[in-house]
């Protein structure tokens, strides 16, 4: 090239790939998300596989390692037929903690969807409409923010009665109002900025507009809501379950519920407690660990 | 100021007002026939007519309404099914446990997540920054009983250094006047000094486990917001200023960061308490503290829907008042609204 | 003995995108009671050169990386933090851009007031309190007792700056460095500010250093002006002399793209065109080359040091004589620098070495 004694190099102007790719290859190199995406592999896998990975039947009652005396009840420590033990019906725990990741990502998932699609619409019509019906909207929003966190499922699975769907209602509807607000507020804020003037101004049509240029950006903050609100949906279901507000059918494995049943045996068999809490523990670190990192990503200005 | 308080308490109305229709709905809308889903299938039909006399259930749903937000502005929260007792006097009977708890994670959950947020700031990039950060996802990451059996199973059952549940020793027999444990102590009547001092001391060690538990959560996001918040501050060109102008980090560290960093923190720490009551709920339930919260699973369990309905309204009270309150405060620390 | 003296500053940048060479060398020397001007476009290295004398640059990302800097007999670069600590504010003071969020919001007047003289004072609250009343009374704020209570957002810009202007000079440092001082205000408040500066400063005999993207801001109010380009001094002189005969490329951009009083009727303002360098590479060659209508061939491998216009002339870096210096390889004529543009008989800018030449640069390690 142009000098022999100097070392010369191309600086290329960074290829950009739209917002999307940018986001994407930023979240690659982003560590921690990368992590996150482990453990929730991890978690979809288990859930996923459950049948491949689990040795027995979740419901189905094993006999006691042959040295326990006679007569004794669960729980039964760990085993190599048993991995983390039995519980106190004698029921594979590992089978259990396995089968419960099926449940817990359902439960957890589809009531982030349903959060997102009911607090969406309404997000959606209150920032799109304006004026009263957004002021409505809002107040709704406002009440169901002022029942604490839990509380409020709590209250929807009392007044519904005990089941998964029930659950999943109660855990979405908790969830929904942060949505709505997010939606509405990005969807204000975009409407007013410049870009959506200038577009305006050079006549792209308003539908156009909605879906080419307010959606997108009114939906990086949601992307990332709902991840994080995946960790805690999954908690939250857990601790319904907790509370004795599970599944009614004792034999579903819900690792909440499979924690009420062993608190009374701490002393004894710890082990009902460990693994059960560590599943929980791994699919909300996961969520968490993705949703920052894509926060990180998706907004560039937040680099740290 | 004062126009600012006044249209943040008329702002709280229509949300009371929401919150009574909605927790109104609650007992109404019970599927079924109200009457036969609070008392079971098997309750005869006298019992059946008697629960729907007492709901009022034969009146116009706004007639009754109208009544439901009577009573309520008269402090009638309604009657618990199962002892017939008034659901207020037996709130206000059980929230002083709840409260202690509360106040205990609250303490904990700033006296140290302020801290470490400061810490993680000053090492922002370095590995205690790190730390910080793995420590403060692990908090929002580990659910209240999941972290409360461990801590019960660690410090209770293995070292046997903290009691694993209840609020008091009950061979001390403590009575409970105010139904706080750590003031009742100085009140037993009759107990020497030394005596109450151990009662106090035996109280607070109750109280850790269940206080770091419930705590865990705010204590990461203070953590977090901390952090952030001092980061952000220590960039901004005041900062720059004091520095120009030949003042201590100390001076700086402690008057102009912190005194701006505080504000976020500040309003952080109100939307706290709503996850804090909620938290009790559970962590009472771990630990067999005889608090509001067990009441309200125990509530559950009987289908006592007065009981379920009528703490639910009163901590969504409280947690809108505190958030008053919180906003009240910030307004008061920051003169840009306090002189607006 | 000059007060202050700056000697082949080299600041950079490390940050994520690479690294930010944003001061490359500069030298100057300012006297005591001196007024100097410091101009350039935005992003040259003004508030870094300013910054790094103070000590001030953000850590960790911004570092001297080279040359020294010499304050009232002391090696600054060799002192101490609690050292430099003690001389700011009481010896060298400086104000900032933005009296908007210069100023703690949180904080009154007052307080920080009191605070900057007790830094440096051992005196009580009424003391201090008595001297911040007079300082505002000096920088024309009314009813300085009551104003004192107030917080920053309660005055104007025009009224922050003035405060900015009190605290810096509260405890009569030797030297006050203002970096653009104006540029956040209204055009007239602009005039009364820059006016008290100039009052207070040729009255306490404090030697400033005055800041701008502006020649029109400093063409009053100074003695000397240096004007910078990515990092560089390109030319130094007098200020006279420097409207009178801009010997830099650069300078003669910057004189006719700001409206002038004693312009030509007719005259019209001509921008500068393009941008400046990317400061993420070391420059090869004038850093203005690209932009430059008098390049030859040399300028883009060859950058120029910083010599006397007049050759062979014996430099004086302080005072009413200082040398007008320049670097420049083709510096306009006079006639030119009036035109504006190269005069001279089939003259073309020299093209790039290659088509790329924008595209080149030296890896530094
Ligand atoms: N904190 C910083 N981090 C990285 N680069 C910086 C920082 N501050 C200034 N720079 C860079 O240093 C160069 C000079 O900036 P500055 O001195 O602020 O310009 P100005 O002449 O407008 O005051 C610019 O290229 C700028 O991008
Ligand atoms: S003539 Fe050459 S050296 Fe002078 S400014 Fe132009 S490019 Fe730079
Ligand atoms: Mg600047």
């Amino acid at each position: 090239m142009a000098s022999g004694t100097v070392a010369v190099v191309r600086v290329a102007p960074r290829a950009s790939r739209g917002l999307w790719g940018d986001a994407w290859r930023r979240l690659l190199r982003n560590r921690p998300a990368l992590l996150g995406f482990v453990f929730i592999g991890v978690f979809v896998g288990t859930a996923v596989f459950a049948p491949l990975l689990a040795p027995h039947d979740p419901g189905a009652l094993y006999p006691p390692p042959p040295d326990a005396s006679s007569g004794a009840t669960g729980p039964y420590p760990p085993r190599p037929e048993h991995l983390m033990g039995q519980d106190l019906q004698g029921r594979d725990e590992f089978t259990r903690v396995v089968y419960g990741a099926r449940i817990s990502l359902l439960v957890g998932l589809g009531s982030v969807i349903f959060g997102v699609i009911i607090g969406g619409f309404v997000g959606a019509i209150a920032g799109a409409a304006g004026g009263r019906a957004d002021n409505v909207l809002m107040r709704v929003v406002d009440v169901l923010l002022a029942i604490p966190g839990i509380l409020l499922a709590i209250g929807i699975v009392a007044w519904l009665d005990r089941g998964l769907p029930q659950i999943t209602i109660a855990v979405a509807v908790t969830n929904a109002p942060i949505f709505a607000r997010l939606l509405r507020g990005g969807l204000l804020a975009i409407r007013e900025s410049d870009y959506v003037l200038a577009a305006r101004s050079v006549g792209v049509p308003t539908r156009r507009l909605l879906l080419r240029h307010m959606l997108p950006n009114s939906l990086t903050p949601i992307i990332v809501a709902a991840t994080l609100a995946l960790a805690t949906a999954i908690i939250d279901v857990a601790g319904l379950g907790f509370l004795g507000l599970g599944p009614p059918d004792p034999r579903t494995p819900e690792w909440g519920t499979m924690l009420t049943d062993s608190t009374k045996f701490l002393r004894a068999a710890p082990y009902l407690i460990f693994f059960p809490g560590l599943a929980i523990v791994i699919s909300a670190v996961g969520f968490n660990l993705l949703g920052d990192g894509l926060r990180e990503s998706l907004d560039p200005r937040l680099k740290k | 100021m004062t126009k600012y308080i006044v249209r943040r308490l008329l702002g709280a109305i229509p949300v009371l007002f929401g919150l009574s229709i909605v927790l109104f709905a609650f007992i109404h809308l019970i599927p079924g026939d109200p009457a036969t889903a609070i008392l079971g299938q098997h309750a005869t039909a006298q019992r059946i007519a008697e629960m729907r006399e007492y709901l009022g259930l034969d009146d116009p749903l706004p007639v009754q309404y109208v009544d439901y937000l009577a009573g309520l502005l008269q402090g009638d929260f309604g009657r618990s099914f199962i002892n017939n007792q008034p659901v207020l006097g037996e709130f206000l009977r059980r929230f002083p446990a709840t409260v202690e708890l509360t106040i205990a994670a609250m303490i904990f959950a700033v006296g140290v997540g302020i801290p470490l947020g400061r810490f993680a700031a000053r090492y922002a990039q370095r590995w205690p920054d790190g730390a910080v950060t793995v420590l403060s996802l692990l908090g929002i990451s580990i659910p209240v009983f999941v972290l409360g059996l461990t801590l019960q199973y660690i410090f209770a059952v293995q070292l046997k250094v903290l009691p694993a549940s209840s609020r008091i020793d009950a061979r001390l027999q403590l009575d409970l006047q105010t139904n706080f444990v750590l003031i009742d102590a100085w009140l037993h009547a009759g107990w020497t000094f030394d005596e109450k001092v151990d009662a106090f001391v035996d109280g607070v060690r109750h109280l850790v486990l269940p206080a770091i538990a419930l705590g865990s959560i705010p204590l990461a996001i203070i953590t977090r917001i901390t952090r952030a918040s001092v980061i952000e501050v220590a960039n901004e060109d005041y900062v720059r200023t004091a520095r120009a102008k030949g003042l201590t980090e100390r001076r700086i560290d402690g008057r102009h960061i912190m005194r701006n960093a505080w504000l976020p923190v500040v309003t952080v720490i109100g939307l706290q308490v709503g996850g804090l009551l909620a938290g009790a709920v559970i962590t009472e339930t771990v630990f067999a503290w005889n608090g509001v919260g067990r009441w309200i699973v125990d509530a559950i369990g009987n289908r006592d829907y007065f009981v379920v309905q009528s703490t639910i309204l009163i901590f969504a009270l409280i947690f809108l008042m505190v958030n008053l309150i919180v906003d009240i405060a910030y307004a008061f620390l920051n003169p840009r609204i306090r002189y607006a | 003995m000059a007060l202050l003296s700056v000697d082949g500053l080299v600041v950079r940048f490390r940050t994520h995108e690479g690294t930010i060479h944003a001061v490359n060398g500069v030298s100057f020397d300012l006297d005591e009671g001196e007024t100097l001007g410091i101009v350039g476009e935005s992003g040259c290295g003004k508030s870094v050169t300013s910054l790094a004398i103070m000590r001030l640059l953000p850590k960790p990302a911004g570092r001297i990386e080279g040359g020294s800097v010499r304050f009232d007999g002391q090696d600054l670069l060799a002192c101490s933090e609690a050292e430099m600590r003690e001389m700011r504010g009481r010896d060298m003071a400086m104000i900032f851009q933005d009296p908007m969020t210069s100023l703690n919001p949180v904080l009154t007047i007052e307080e920080q007031m009191v605070e900057t003289i007790q830094a440096h004072r051992k005196v009580g609250n009424e003391e201090a309190r008595a001297r911040a009343i007079e300082l505002l009374t000096i920088v024309g704020i009314p009813e300085p007792e009551n104003r004192l209570r107030a917080f920053p957002h309660q005055f104007s810009g025009g009224m922050r700056q003035r405060v900015m202007i009190a605290m810096a000079l509260a405890l009569a440092p030797k030297l006050l460095i203002a970096d653009e001082p104006t540029t956040a205000l209204d055009v007239t408040i602009q005039a009364q500010v820059l006016e008290l500066l100039q009052r207070l400063t040729t009255e306490t005999g404090t030697a400033a250093i005055l800041i701008t993207h502006d020649l029109g801001v400093v063409a009053g109010m100074t003695q000397r002006i240096n004007v910078m380009y990515a990092g560089y001094i390109v030319e130094a002189a007098p200020t006279a002399e420097l409207f009178a005969k801009p010997s830099h490329p650069y300078t003669v951009g910057l004189l006719h793209s700001i409206p002038r009083l004693d312009a030509v009727q007719g005259e019209e303002l001509i921008p500068i065109e393009g941008a400046p360098p990317d400061q993420r590479r070391a420059p090869v060659g004038c850093p203005f080359a690209p932009r430059c209508a008098w390049r030859l061939p040399d300028c883009w491998t060859t950058n120029p040091p910083l010599v006397p216009v007049r050759a062979a002339e014996a430099v004086v870096t302080t005072g009413p004589g200082a040398t007008h210096r320049v670097a420049c390889h083709n510096s306009p004529t006079p006639g030119e620098a009036a035109a504006g543009r190269p005069l001279r008989e089939g003259f073309v800018a020299a093209p790039p070495p290659s088509a790329v030449a924008d595209e080149l640069a030296v890896v530094v390690p």
